[in-house]
């Protein structure tokens, strides 16, 4: 068996993603439609598994399939699974109709300009990628292409994707959170139907006591070992981020929230910014480019090389900070309606 | 060993498909639930465990040890995991007031 028969499994996970896409926009069920959707990450997760783009697989199982799903759960805690169809008249929705079909003829129109899939003469992969493939261990002594490209190669990139990740939080907080004179005054928050508590089961608790360290444990690795294998600062701050959101489901929000206040959480979320934007700055110091991390040799141990691999570490690091708080941060504010009392 | 494997992972098929059965046959959600919980804890434990088994034919030393010890982990997951899930959708179920089937109700 020489050849796997990798795109005949990939047809099949196609048509699965378009029916669970196709199912999840139909169900009536709000609810439903979300462990739909987190079914249709999976198989995405799937696709890129098949690709070979093992990295962004492990992105988006964590990230689409895990935390999101969970982030619409809450989301639905507060707002009801009921939906309100709101329908218009026939020349709306005819209007709708060819808006759809233009887009989609003019992106089918665009995909005779792609290159073919894996195509080693389409200027991604003739111009960039072969450098980074054959100078990664001489460059950054870090074996996985992926984590020396994410964070060496291309370190503004991922600079600015945790910036997102930290304007993310930051907007959901400023739009969620209820201000501390009002809450007083206010109704509760809005809990449509009186909802299952899995809190109150010791099985669920004690179980969830039993793996969230061993979860913890994990995403350390993610983040440690990101430079040999898949996994680096998003998943293993995700992991991690899930893992506490797991102890605030099994228990409650208010046992999470007397460990990491809210003022601690929102520093922490804001410090891994700055641990990445700090590296890059001693760079500076050390008489480099920004981000060009081989000029602190003369404080990390090892030559050039290895104090690449030790810098790309750092904001791993600081992006792992970042995005495991962010998690927590949205998590709370969409459970408790920003109220940082009590919730899902 | 692969041929291990190879059993162990129909075998696991067979209980996958058991599963599905009932999860569709069964009459009322509490059989369902049964039927999902039991069936794809054992069904996943023993494709995983023929995983390993195969694998060993592949790999040997010490990479074969990790590899084994990564899946173990995975298994003790599921083996916890799993059944947690399926008693919270149980508890969750009785606490929404869904009624048992009985022999006499249609």
């Amino acid at each position: 068996m020489s050849t796997l028969p990798i795109w005949q499994f990939d047809v099949l996970l196609l048509i699965l993603v378009v029916l669970f896409a196709v199912v999840a926009l139909s169900i009536r069920n709000l609810m439903g439609a979300a462990v739909v959707f987190g079914a249709y990450s999976f198989m995405m997760c799937l696709i890129w598994a098949g690709m070979g783009a093992v990295d962004v697989a492990f992105t988006e199982a964590a990230v689409g399939a895990g935390v999101s799903t969970v982030f619409v759960v809450s989301t639905l805690y507060n707002t009801g699974a009921t939906v309100q169809r709101r329908t218009g008249g026939l020349a709306f929705k005819l209007f709708i109709g060819v808006v759809v079909t233009l887009a989609g003829a003019f992106l089918l129109s665009a995909l005779p300009d792609f290159p073919d899939w894996g195509d080693a003469e389409s200027p991604a992969n003739a111009a960039v990628a072969p450098y980074y493939i054959t100078h990664t261990i001489a460059d950054t002594h870090v074996p996985n292409v992926v984590t020396s490209v994410l964070a060496d190669y291309r370190g503004f990139d991922t600079l600015l994707e945790t910036t997102v990740v930290f304007i993310a939080c930051i907007a959901i907080y400023s739009i969620m959170r209820v201000d501390k004179a009002k809450l007083e005054t206010d109704e509760p928050a809005i809990v449509a139907v009186p909802r299952y508590d899995p809190g109150d089961s010791l099985i669920v608790r004690q179980a969830s006591r039993f793996m969230v360290p061993f979860m913890q444990l994990f995403a350390l690795y993610v983040i440690a070992h990101g430079h040999y294998s898949p996994g680096g600062g998003f998943q293993g701050g995700v992991i991690l981020g899930a893992s506490l959101i797991l102890l605030a489901i099994s228990f409650d929000l208010k046992s999470l929230l007397r460990q990491w206040s809210e003022k601690t959480l929102m520093l922490l979320v804001a410090a891994g910014v700055f641990l990445y934007a700090a590296v890059g700055l001693a760079c500076m110091f050390m008489g480099g480019d920004y981000l060009d991390y081989g000029f602190l040799d003369s404080v990390l141990p090892g030559e050039r090389d290895m104090a690449r691999s030790h810098g790309i570490l750092l904001v791993e690091i600081g992006v792992g900070i970042t995005v495991m708080f962010s998690m927590i941060a949205i998590h709370i504010n969409l459970a408790s309606n920003g109220r940082f009392d009590r919730g899902l | 060993m692969g041929y291990l494997g190879y059993i162990l992972i129909s075998a696991g098929l067979v209980f996958f498909l058991g599963t599905t059965i009932g999860l569709l046959r069964f009459p009322d959600f509490y059989t369902r639930m049964h039927a999902a919980g039991k069936g794809d804890t054992l069904s996943t434990v023993m494709i995983l465990t023929g995983c390993i088994c195969l694998s060993s034919t592949q790999v040997d030393g010490i990479g074969l040890l990790l590899l084994a010890l990564k899946i173990l982990l995975i298994i003790n997951f599921i083996f916890i995991g799993s059944p947690t899930a399926t008693h919270a959708m149980m508890d969750a179920g009785n606490k929404a007031g869904a009624t048992p089937w009985r022999k006499d109700s249609k």
